[in-house]
């Protein structure tokens, strides 16, 4: 099932003074439960790509669906709460509500969709507890690590249940070895949960995690390779 | 929880939340002192114009003030007063024989308002008595004693038992002159009446007027000024053949001081709301763009721009919910004070006080329902000095908010 279709996707940025070719007609398709990275060099048009997937931007020229939606038709105030029902997003310094303990963090995004409250703690805490956090609900983001930071970061993308969670070069500000653990809770996620999860990165042990890698150059698509991991 | 991240948020940067919600309730401490000083300052005018002068009801014969002739007297006055003392709502009644004329002493003359009156009624209602710093308020025994204020006396050049003469013309047309003797001194706070009116008993007068219980204008003080109205009304119907005024109507200088003490309150109240206003402006303009980014996320993950604006209202408003009370407790308790202990401007202003009627100590007072209505003013304050911080949140865009540093 195609979960997200880009067609003809342009983006220019300054078209009348200085333009910025971002993106040349990309063309991509993403099926459900897809484990996908999109790489590429600084400049490449990367996080322009998943700014318009994610329905945060608008290209110059082309169409994006979303599970059937053509998200380039939604005023401003839509896009708002199609984001919200059907994206998660994980950021690459984490943004995170300093004012919120994890928990509250996690459990945010549901609270905008109106989760029961039995269920949205329920499901909260199941997840803090499988990105290992069980015994950090309560704090707040400044008293947390990085990796930990980025987990409940995955975990508010992940608890809603979205169709799909674009992360934009999640693991660039984190270590080794919360990278690794990172990768770990994402790829199981995406085994548990069957969501799909997009990607911008050019960390190469993300890349070597990926089951699907689709290369970008100069805001085209250069290179699209599928693996059997 | 946006209740909750509001509430949160405003406590991110203590000191400069503080520094808004002290102004918040600086300002609120201001505007009750300034209403409470200027209710106090007219009350002390309007008091001392009913009790000195005007009283809160006049009955008058309908030709006397048009001129203040003295022919135009009200016959039996006392049964009238007492009449008039049986009405509801009626506290005090004090017949008044009025004559114009000319004080005479060995030092020269002036013009002057001789009211003649019944020491025990008149007191009641203009608590003259209670004003003495000389001597004695018209003593009993000693018919020929006038009752005059201080600043008269030093302009007349008289002591305590100068003799005086006042020359006026009497109902039938004749210039007549008695001589008195003065037996105290008053002092008023209020330089206007000190200096033009005398005291004396009001049978004395009478007989030198030729005629025995009439009386010019009998005063009425009422249990409350509110009622004024609805009793002066009702004795204009009992006694059709008299000029039955209010205050308001005897002096609308009052109803304009009070007018323009409320209008005055309001205004200040409004200048200091201004000045409230761009202090939040400029501190949740602050605080809308030291958090772009984290705004902008908060756009991305799915928060609609009405909760961004709400978040935004709310945590202005709740500066506004912990100053408000701060700055109403503050006012409430200094009122309180100054009502028991008075506030003293007599080395300040005395004397131009005096000129106006005003005691030199204001008893500030304000009305209950002024904390509700400079809390809604404040509320309204917060309300409209969010907006500008509020709308230049939702028209961030996401995607340049979350690059921003």
């Amino acid at each position: 099932m195609i979960v997200i279709k880009a067609q003809g996707l342009t983006k220019v940025y300054n078209p009348d003074t200085v333009p910025v070719h971002a993106l040349r007609s990309v063309d991509l398709e993403v099926h459900q439960g897809e484990f996908t990275a999109i790489v590429g060099p600084s400049g490449s048009g990367k996080t322009t790509l998943l700014n318009i997937l994610g329905g945060l931007d608008r290209p110059t020229a082309g169409k994006v669906w979303i599970n059937g939606t053509d998200i380039s038709t939604l005023s401003e105030n839509k896009l708002i709460d199609f984001r919200r029902d059907h994206i998660g997003f994980v950021f690459q310094s984490y943004n995170l509500i300093p004012v919120l303990t994890a928990r509250e963090n996690a459990e945010f995004v549901m609270l905008l969709q109106k989760w029961p409250r039995a269920e949205r703690l329920a499901r909260t805490e199941q997840l803090l507890r499988e990105v290992g956090l069980a015994d950090k609900m309560d704090y707040r983001p400044s008293q947390l690590s990085g990796g930990q930071q980025q987990r409940v970061a995955v975990v508010r993308a992940l608890a809603p249940k979205p169709r799909f969670i674009l992360a934009d070069e999640p693991t660039a500000n984190l270590d080794s070895v919360s990278t690794r653990n990172l990768l770990d809770i994402m790829a199981r996620l995406n085994e548990e949960e069957r969501v799909t999860f997009l990607f911008s990165t050019h960390d190469q042990r993300v890349i070597e995690r990926a089951r699907r890698v689709v290369t970008l150059e100069d805001g085209k698509i250069v290179a699209d390779e599928t693996f059997d991991r | 929880m946006i209740f909750r991240i509001a509430w949160r948020n405003i406590w991110r940067s203590p000191l400069r939340s503080w520094v808004v919600i002290v102004a918040i309730a600086m300002g609120v401490w201001a505007v009750i002192f300034l209403m409470g000083f200027s209710i106090g300052m007219g009350n002390s005018y309007v008091v001392s114009a009913i009790r000195l002068e005007v009283s809160h009801i006049q009955l008058h014969h309908p030709e006397y003030l048009k001129d203040f002739d003295v022919r135009y007297y009200i016959e039996r006055a006392d049964t009238l007063a007492r009449e008039v003392a049986q009405e509801a709502g009626v506290r005090h009644v004090s017949p008044r024989t009025l004559v114009h004329g000319m004080v005479a002493t060995a030092r020269g003359s002036r013009a002057l308002r001789v009211r003649g009156i019944d020491p025990q009624a008149e007191a009641a209602i203009s608590q003259l008595d209670a004003k003495l710093v000389e001597g004695a308020y018209l003593p009993q025994g000693k018919r020929h004693a006038i009752y005059m204020g201080k600043k008269l006396a030093e302009r007349l050049g008289v002591r305590l038992r100068s003799r005086v003469v006042l020359t006026f013309q009497d109902i039938d047309g004749h210039i007549t002159s008695a001589a008195f003797r003065v037996a105290g001194l008053f002092d008023t706070n209020n330089n206007a009446f000190e200096e033009s009116t005398a005291l004396v008993r009001r049978e004395v007068l009478n007989e030198i007027l030729g005629y025995t219980g009439i009386a010019h204008e009998v005063a009425v003080l009422l249990d409350d000024a509110a009622l004024a109205d609805t009793v002066a009304a009702r004795l204009q119907a009992r006694f059709p053949q008299l000029d039955v005024q209010t205050y308001v109507q005897r002096s609308p200088e009052i109803r304009l001081f009070e007018s323009q003490i409320s209008t005055s309150v309001y205004i200040i109240m409004v200048i200091v709301m201004l000045g409230l206003i761009f202090g939040i402006i400029n501190t949740m303009l602050m605080a809308v763009l030291e958090r772009v980014r984290e705004l902008g996320m908060l756009m991305a993950i799915g928060m609609n721009r009405f909760r961004i604006f709400a978040m935004i209202v709310l945590e202005t408003v709740m500066l506004g919910v912990v100053g408000t009370p701060m700055g109403i407790a503050l006012g409430a308790v200094m009122i309180q004070w100054f009502q028991i202990h008075g506030l003293d401007l007599s080395h300040y202003a005395q004397e131009g006080l005096a000129e106006f009627g005003i005691s030199a100590i204001i008893y500030p007072d304000v009305y209950p329902g002024m904390y509700v209505e400079l809390a809604i003013a404040v509320f309204i304050t917060a309300m409209l000095g969010s907006i500008y911080p509020a709308l230049k949140a939702i028209h961030l865009r996401p995607v340049e908010a979350l690059r921003k540093i």
